[in-house]
């Protein structure tokens, strides 16, 4: 199977960004974006697809833990 | 002074007296100036300004003999390093490929050209295509300037069972007509990796046999006597870039005749 070449790779980005547009609007509601989420899914290869998915799953761990919602629990403090 | 309480009577008589002498040893003798028999009090002058002098001509002597020493061992240390360096140049971080033409290719072949390197594979979902993408920007930058040297811009590959020469050749093309794709067999690849420190690791197969690989992002500098200079993370932008690899090309003295 060959590389996606540069067109190629364009076209899955830009559904890629379209479809994370969407969740960002409707605050994850993956329900919303399916048709985003197919069209997607047609543009890239399914390793892709599941490389952008862990990504943004990072992404947004990266957000939340950066807005300091992770604090140490009060219980561990002085363990 | 009590000579002069003893009158002018004793004055006379006094004066048939040589002026006091100063022996220092090893040096010329030194006379006191006759007003010290005036009676005028005098710091003992050139007997210790003369021997100031001496200290610090001999002091002087130590400071210059010390700074020839350590000059003389920073010239030898120099010597060490170049030929250190030297040895390097030839054996370190060289390769064996093959071009995105089908040509072999060795670090050699480059001798004389500045280089940004950089390891990925075609099937890369999106850093590749980026770090690609800067390293060619990196090089336009300094393609527009004239006095600077042209950059050559290579790509290795860390997924040689799938990225063939006909793959690189694909790939390379829409970056940059001077952007050279290198691959070859899985031990030459692991090879070439092994001199740069390159880590990769291929990911599981999915059910259409497609696999991410996992490695480290950097792109290097080699000089023109193919020495490792410098890495590019993630974090620096082009214009970063840009600036070291000047600087890098305006101090660079090279060690290969």
């Amino acid at each position: 199977m060959a590389a996606p070449s540069m067109k190629e790779r364009q076209v899955c980005w830009g559904a890629r960004d379209l479809y994370w547009r969407c969740l960002d609007d409707n605050a994850e509601d993956a329900a919303r974006c399916r048709q985003l989420r197919s069209s997607f899914e047609a543009s890239c290869p399914q390793q892709w697809i599941k490389y952008f998915d862990k990504r943004r799953d990072y992404l947004k761990f990266k957000e939340k833990f950066e807005a300091g919602e992770f604090q140490p629990s009060q219980s561990t403090e002085n363990s | 002074m009590a000579l002069q309480a003893l009158g002018p009577r004793v004055w006379p008589r006094l004066s048939q007296f040589k002026p006091p002498v100063l022996r220092i040893p090893g040096s010329e003798t030194l006379y006191v100036k006759s007003r010290h028999w005036l009676g005028q009090s005098q710091p003992q002058g050139p007997g210790l300004r003369t021997r100031l002098l001496i200290t610090a001509l001999f002091g002087a002597g130590l400071g210059w003999a010390w700074l020839a020493a350590r000059a003389e061992k920073e010239q030898w240390r120099q010597q060490q390093r170049m030929e250190a360096l030297r040895q390097a140049a030839v054996g370190q971080g060289d390769f064996s490929l093959l071009d995105h033409k089908g040509q072999p290719r060795c670090k050699a072949d480059f001798r004389g050209q500045w280089v940004l390197m950089y390891f990925g594979f075609t099937h890369c979902p999106d850093i590749c295509p980026d770090e690609l993408e800067k390293l060619v920007q990196v090089v336009q930058k300094l393609e527009a300037e004239p006095d600077l040297p042209l950059v050559q811009p290579v790509f290795i590959t860390v997924d040689p069972e799938r990225d063939d020469v006909a793959a690189m050749a694909r790939y390379v093309q829409d970056f940059h007509p001077r952007l050279l794709g290198l691959t070859g067999s899985k031990e030459q690849v692991a090879q070439a990796s092994q001199n740069y420190r390159v880590y990769y690791s291929a990911g599981p197969k999915d059910e259409d046999q497609d696999y991410i690989v996992d490695h480290s992002i950097a792109i290097y500098l080699l000089n023109p006597d193919g020495l490792f200079t410098d890495y590019y993370g993630r974090s620096r932008s082009a214009e970063q870039i840009v600036d070291s690899v000047r600087q890098h090309i305006a101090a660079f003295r090279s060690i290969l005749s």
